[in-house]
């Protein structure tokens, strides 16, 4: 039996519509025309998006502790802005190639990246991660596999990857978590043939493995699979960020390596990592809290 | 010329400036700033424009809820007019015109135009209205004589 598509869904918050719109847009319409254009639409997924403005406002209480619930809320709408901001840059980069300016923040490690026989680039729900993606090959042209979680909208899901992969112009490929232990061993093989691997470890959504850990002092859910990865193919895992710093202006943040090493203490290796890992992303996160786009809640009530 | 094509900018006055202070007229268009005075500056003149359509006879609180609920009009009068210019563009394409410039550049004159002919409206019916559309008018008129100036002068193509 064929799937019959739901004419309305497209039209949802996290609908396929919205992503064919901004293609649109950014072809069709002058730049400058995006501010006051971004600025309605935040409005507008302000108040139609509700979970994700809930999820917005419940992260920055702990994020931002002794912070006030109502501005919190101004504080979403300024993430929410943000994001519209990243999403049409990162068209405006795929579909119309403009240039984009943009400083590197531990230069020697991006190096090191690029020159690694086999690593994991562990990122977050920040910025244009793939804008940061299709840069990345394009400077050091080498493949990057992006690991995300599945899009809720499976229209959404395959506009979204043919986005990515067109950005990365052949050298980025996506691989989407539910195939669970066949992606597993996919990876290891790409990581053991000296591919780079990146993945989001800011939040741990569906049946990926997870491991708790605390961050901002409460308790969260992370994926360990970047961790067990990085510890059965011995390969480093370099923290990176990419944070956006005004109009096609981006930084691209990388942090000194995660090594794992193996002392026979699976638990115990995999927790070290995770508790360098969580340092990192606390530090990024409360200084770019208005770019953490974790639309839903991260931590345990 | 360069290369026997038109220089192209959509703000020529600032790089015109910016040649007679001795600088360069090359700077790209990805200017934050221009973007947001020159998208400001269309929104303004077209909310006034519809606000004059307001009933004079409504109370304060419901002309103030009416002043609120335009914004969000005049956002979606956008959104479709812009959507409307792009089926022109397409049809005059298709009769050989604007072949040779990209959609989001031809989009950009039925804009301005657009604008330019609410504020010409604005200014005939006076007030502090008609200053802010003459001053949008003048900005126009600035401009195109900017970009005339830097198309005779061979001005560098910025890249869009």
């Amino acid at each position: 039996m064929t799937e019959r598509p739901n004419r309305l869904g497209r039209f949802a918050v996290r609908g396929v519509f919205w992503r064919q719109y901004l293609d649109w847009a950014v072809v069709n319409l002058p730049f400058y025309f995006y501010p006051v254009l971004l600025t309605f639409f935040t409005f507008f997924f302000f108040f139609f998006a509700a979970p994700a403005r809930r999820a917005i406002v419940a992260n920055l209480a702990v994020v931002l502790p002794g912070s006030s619930r109502a501005m919190n809320y101004l504080r979403a709408f300024r993430t929410l802005y943000n994001f519209a901001w990243t999403i049409a840059e990162a068209a405006i980069h795929r579909l119309i190639k403009e240039e984009f300016s943009y400083e590197i923040i531990g230069a020697e490690w991006l190096e090191e990246l690029g020159a690694a026989p086999g690593a994991i680039v562990l990122t977050a729900h920040m910025g244009s991660y793939d804008l940061g993606a299709a840069l990345f090959a394009e400077k050091f042209r080498r493949e990057i596999r992006i690991v995300r979680a599945p899009e809720p909208d499976r229209q959404s899901a395959q506009h979204l990857s043919a986005s990515l992969e067109r950005a990365g112009e052949g050298a980025v490929k996506i691989d989407y978590n539910t195939a669970g232990a066949l992606l597993s061993f996919d990876l290891l093989k790409a990581l053991r043939a000296g591919e780079i691997v990146s993945i989001q470890g800011d939040r741990a959504e569906g049946e990926v493995g997870q491991v708790t850990t605390r961050l901002f002092g409460h308790e969260v859910q992370l994926p360990n699979g970047p961790f067990v990865l990085a510890l059965v193919a011995q390969v480093p895992i370099y923290p990176l960020f990419i944070a956006r710093y005004g109009c096609r202006r981006y930084a691209i943040i990388v942090h000194e390596p995660i090594r794992l090493e193996s002392t026979g203490d699976r638990e115990k290796d995999i927790a070290s990592g995770v508790g360098q890992w969580c340092a990192i992303l606390e530090e990024i996160v409360a200084s770019r809290w208005d770019q953490w786009f974790a639309f839903i809640p991260i931590f345990a009530r | 010329m360069n290369n026997g094509e038109f220089p192209r900018f959509y703000f020529a006055l600032p790089r015109l400036l910016a040649l007679f202070r001795g600088g360069s007229s090359e700077r790209a268009e990805n200017n934050g700033g221009e973007a947001w005075i020159a998208s400001t500056a269309v929104y303004l003149v077209s909310y006034l424009y519809f606000a004059q359509f307001i009933p004079a006879t409504f109370g304060l609180w419901l002309k103030i809820l009416s002043l609120v609920l335009l914004a969000f009009l005049v956002w979606l009068f956008w959104l479709l007019a812009l959507y409307v210019n792009s089926l022109v563009i397409k049809l005059l394409q298709a009769c050989g015109l604007f072949r040779k410039i990209p959609v989001r550049r031809a989009q950009s004159i039925l804009v301005a135009g657009a604008a330019s002919a609410m504020a010409f409206q604005l200014l005939q019916a006076g007030g502090w209205q008609g200053e802010i559309a003459a001053i949008w008018l003048v900005a126009v008129a600035m401009n195109l004589a900017a970009a005339v100036i830097l198309a005779l002068r061979n001005g560098d193509r910025a890249h869009s």
